[in-house]
């Protein structure tokens, strides 16, 4: 059973190996992608492949190891724990990278409608994401349950830690959370069972949901409030 | 009822009760068979598509089960606030007595949610349907299409019932604000 460090340094069992990406915080959550050494980086890749191929429980260690063109042995010495193990690793790496490319958005933002409709249009990219597609119709199972009932809590919370930072920019302290919980159930859902209201692919219907639903109950805080450097 | 459709609910009826019973897993179509009292090629006849088949029925019967109870605990109120007032409040106290489902969600999340997903949209055109018909009789803010505004609600209204997240849905204080302050903010006028 594999552990994780919490954030008080106590060990606790991580079935998943993905508590380390909300209990460690934002910056945890995206080491496993920024830090990823170059043999990660390529297993990770191949075995992405391979998923998008044949899914999960027809893609071997050394279907992965082939496809990365590394030996078996340089495989298996990186990753002790095997098939499991790796597949943990894709997932925090990919988890990292989605992190990341959702802060690198946020960050660009010059005002809240922008900021909704960067994040929003960035977190529904993984509607084209080959490996997380091939899964989410042909083994379901693995996918769909992390999304349901109380199992959404832990996307909720994490898309908070996330966009806080960049919500503060805009928006008062106790409006955070409500409009983070509100974002990510929004993205999971148009992700989930599409409908010609949101096109995932298609900025401009993005911008009017956020314009439309979203600006009008978050604002009456249209203006920015003052970051530190002008204040006098 | 007729014959053919009485024998149908009472297969479908013993699938579910196998499924509460001895879990999604092991629920084949011997089992419900049995549990039904009708032979195995019986089933296999009302359901060629096998053990998937059956189990995708059960599972769509109670889905439907519920929202028809759903329904009755809401009423017909005449405005949309109502409805969606209502609809999370009786939606999420459903839920949670749902003793089967609670049960399920435990052991067997991975066999049970992709079933659940496969009706979703269904359940989601008729939650769709039920707003709109509402909408039409408010005054929108400029610019809301109704099926468009009709389209997400029905989606959050059935993710807060899935989870409340941040908020506190206990409390109606609560349930108005992000009824009132968040969900329709953007859709209806002053």
């Amino acid at each position: 059973m594999p552990v994780t460090a919490a954030a008080d340094g106590t060990r606790r069992a991580d079935p998943t190996g993905t508590a380390g990406c909300v209990s460690a915080g934002v910056d945890g959550a995206m080491a496993p992608y920024l830090q990823a050494d170059e043999l990660t980086t390529r297993l990770v890749a191949a075995a992405l492949r391979c998923i998008a191929r044949w899914g999960v429980a027809k893609t071997s260690l050394d279907d992965i190891a082939r496809e990365a063109g590394v030996g078996r042995a340089t495989v298996y010495r990186a990753v002790p724990g095997g098939k499991d193990r790796l597949l943990q690793l894709v997932l925090r790496h990919e988890i990292g990278r989605l992190y990341h490319e959702i802060d690198t958005e946020l960050a660009a933002a010059d005002d809240l409608a922008d900021l909704l409709t960067r994040g929003l249009a960035r977190a529904l990219s993984v509607v084209d994401h080959p490996a997380l597609g091939y899964l989410a119709q042909h083994e379901p199972e693995l996918v769909l349950p992390h999304f349901a009932f109380h199992r959404l809590d832990r996307v909720l919370a994490a898309t908070t830690e996330l966009c806080r930072p960049h919500l503060a920019r805009f928006l008062p302290d106790d409006a955070v959370a409500p409009a983070a919980d509100w974002v990510a159930r929004i993205v999971v859902t148009y992700a989930m069972h599409r409908s010609s209201a949101l096109d995932p692919h298609d900025i401009t219907s993005i911008r009017r949901l956020v314009r439309s639903y979203l600006l009008p109950a978050l604002t009456p805080h249209p203006s920015p409030l003052p970051s530190p450097q002008e204040q006098p | 009822m007729g014959e053919v459709e009485e024998t149908r609910r009472r297969i479908v009826a013993a699938a579910y009760a196998c499924m509460a019973r001895d879990g999604i897993a092991s629920t084949t179509l011997d089992a419900t068979a049995r549990e039904a009292g009708v032979a195995r090629a019986t089933v296999y006849r009302y359901f060629p598509g096998g053990r998937d088949e059956l189990i995708a029925a059960a599972v769509t019967d109670q889905v439907a089960a519920f929202f028809a109870r759903l329904r009755e605990d809401v009423g017909d109120p005449q405005d949309v606030t109502a409805l969606l007032e209502r609809g999370l409040v009786a939606g999420r106290r459903r839920l949670a007595e749902h003793e089967v489902l609670q049960h399920v969600l435990q052991v067997e999340a991975d066999r049970l949610v992709p079933q659940l997903a496969s009706v979703m949209p269904i359940v989601m055109g008729v939650l769709r349907d039920e707003i709109a018909a509402r909408l039409v009789r408010e005054r929108l803010r400029p610019g809301v299409a109704v099926g468009e505004a009709a389209d997400l609600l029905a989606r959050m209204m059935l993710s807060f019932m899935g989870t409340s997240g941040c908020w506190d849905l206990d409390d109606p204080a609560e349930v108005r604000r992000l009824v009132r302050g968040q969900l329709l903010a953007g859709v209806l006028a002053d």
